[in-house]
């Protein structure tokens, strides 16, 4: 007779990061960050600036996706985006537009989205994400990324990726750019969930070999010191080598 | 250069300048229900609409554009028609709230499932159709000047101010050279005023679009209207670019003996400003219920 496996998973840091851009107030950020630690499961998204009521949309698929138990898979994304996409909908039925609000949500909404669910493993954690827009996942070790998706470069972001779309019509036509992928974490390993404009320059800061920017990132991320984060990302800003952008992070780490 | 992020903070402006003068109401060849000065009224109607859908977030309209529409036939002067009538530059949230009036339609959609359904569409308007009087180019174009030297004093960071200017005939007040070089000189720290000229025709005469060189052009006129365009800046020759429409480096923004879809494409090449999708409003064209 054998005795049952045990898996102890080292213990897993969770942090967070949210930065509207500049000038904006925190109401008008329009990425949103979902958490759920005990499904382990973790989402961001980013919701399109030229987009119908772009910030619910993003809230919405970022705080529901963790609390569902979708499949990590092609068919089970879509069918829960399809749902989310109705009730969307039907929430903006109950409300009395102008016509331009009216003419802006006939084309419905758009969002990047980034989740990821961790289950433990030995000495370790599996992941498996799934992403669809421009919202990255970068596979940490030490100083290499062992995992960049969707995007690798810092020149690839462009200003009109293919997004989660509200609308059903829009919908199908997506579903071929989602990314499914997995991996595992070792000890000391970090998964980052960046959206758009700080994942552009976190591969900007890889491929200028700009370790020391890198180490103060991590440094101040990991000690959730998020007056010296925000006066990064305004001097990062200012020098024009970060987007103004609203920013979200969540990092994950063994 | 044309790289400044646009943002209520730091707007940019957008000025539509309208030849209404008497030969506008003449049919574009082979079409004689078709008048050109419908047909521009129709188009910068859905220009402004494109432009406000653009900075409507949810329920709020913001202020990144701030709109000017100058017309000159048997007068020169603003020409927004309605409520707006007589305003120089107006926010594109009053633009929003101030149509002439909004006209109902429906339009066919996939729903996704394989069928078709029925929408309703707005088709707000904001300028009726004009067509009286000669052609005081020169008298509007000092206009466009002396409106944008107010606005730039007010916005000398933004986005560069966008002047298309639309005609189908000869300057009837003199030479519109100097006036037009004068506006290109005017600046923000992120670059020189753009002044794009689309010259349309009732004829079926070769149509020159955004040529890099003036040795093509049949006549001293066209040479003059070549003259005082801009070149398209990076970011417009990707929207013309997702167009279809051939534009290089060098290429101005600069259409000779247009037709209707030139008149199409001018415009939306010329509110793409900081590289955004052109978009295509010919798609949503439905009859009127």
């Amino acid at each position: 007779m054998t005795s049952p496996v045990i898996i102890t998973s080292p213990q897993l840091q969770v942090r967070t990061f949210l930065l509207p851009k500049r000038a904006h107030t925190a109401v008008e950020c329009e990425d949103a960050i979902g958490i759920n630690e005990l499904h382990h499961r973790f989402a961001l998204a980013d919701g399109a600036t030229e987009a119908f009521d772009a910030r619910n949309w993003a809230q919405r698929l970022a705080l529901n996706w963790v609390q569902t138990r979708t499949t990590l898979s092609l068919p089970g994304f879509s069918e829960w985006l399809a749902a989310e996409g109705r009730s969307l909908h039907d929430s903006w039925n109950e409300l009395k537009l102008p016509w331009y609000s009216e003419e802006k949500a006939r084309g419905g909404s758009f969002a990047a989205f980034v989740g990821v669910e961790l289950e433990p493993a030995f000495d370790g954690w599996q992941w498996r994400a799934i992403i669809l827009g421009d919202s990255c996942l970068f596979h940490c070790r030490q100083h290499t990324l062992l995992k960049k998706l969707p995007l690798t470069k810092s020149a690839d972001f462009g200003s009109n990726p293919v997004l989660a779309a509200s609308h059903p019509s829009v919908q199908a036509t997506t579903f071929e750019h989602v990314v499914v992928d997995g991996g595992v974490m070792k000890p000391g390993d970090q998964l980052l969930l960046l959206t758009d404009g700080v994942a552009a320059w976190y591969l900007l800061l890889d491929e200028t070999g700009d370790f020391e920017t890198r180490s103060v990132f991590a440094r101040v991320l990991r000690d959730e010191d998020n007056a010296a984060l925000t006066q990064l990302f305004e001097s990062e800003r200012s020098t024009g080598r970060l987007k103004n952008d609203d920013i979200a992070i969540i990092s994950l780490e063994v | 250069m044309y790289s400044a992020q646009i943002t209520r903070a730091n707007p940019t402006c957008i000025v539509l300048l309208l030849d209404q003068s008497g030969s506008m109401s003449d049919p574009f060849s082979g079409d004689a229900s078709n008048k050109k000065s419908d047909f521009v009224a129709e188009v910068v109607n859905h220009t402004l609409h494109d432009l406000v859908i653009r900075c409507t977030k949810t329920e709020e309209v913001r202020n990144y554009y701030y709109i000017s529409i100058i017309g000159y036939g048997r007068s020169v002067g603003p020409a927004f028609s309605g409520p707006l009538s007589s305003r120089g530059m107006v926010p594109i949230s009053e633009v929003a709230d101030f149509p002439l009036q909004v006209k109902n339609s429906y339009k066919r959609v996939s729903d996704g499932a394989g069928s078709w359904v029925e929408i309703p569409v707005r088709f707000p308007v904001w300028i009726h159709p004009t067509a009286e009087g000669k052609t005081p180019m020169c008298e509007a174009l000092s206009l466009v000047k002396s409106t944008l030297e107010t606005w730039l004093a007010a916005h000398p960071r933004g986005f560069p101010p966008t002047v298309l200017h639309l005609t189908d005939g000869e300057s009837s007040d003199g030479d519109p050279d100097y006036v037009g070089r004068q506006i290109m000189s005017l600046k923000t720290d992120d670059g020189n005023v753009l002044l794009f000229n689309c010259h349309i025709s009732a004829q079926h005469r070769q149509k020159i679009e955004y040529p890099g060189e003036d040795i093509s052009l049949p006549d001293g006129f066209a040479r003059t209207l070549f003259q005082i365009s801009s070149r398209l800046p990076q970011s417009f020759l990707a929207a013309a670019a997702q167009l279809g429409v051939q534009a290089l480096d060098g290429s101005r923004g600069f259409v000779f003996n247009g037709d209707p879809s030139s008149i199409v494409q001018f415009y939306e090449i010329g509110t793409s400003l900081t590289g955004m999708t052109p978009y295509r409003w010919m798609d949503d064209r439905t009859e009127t219920a």
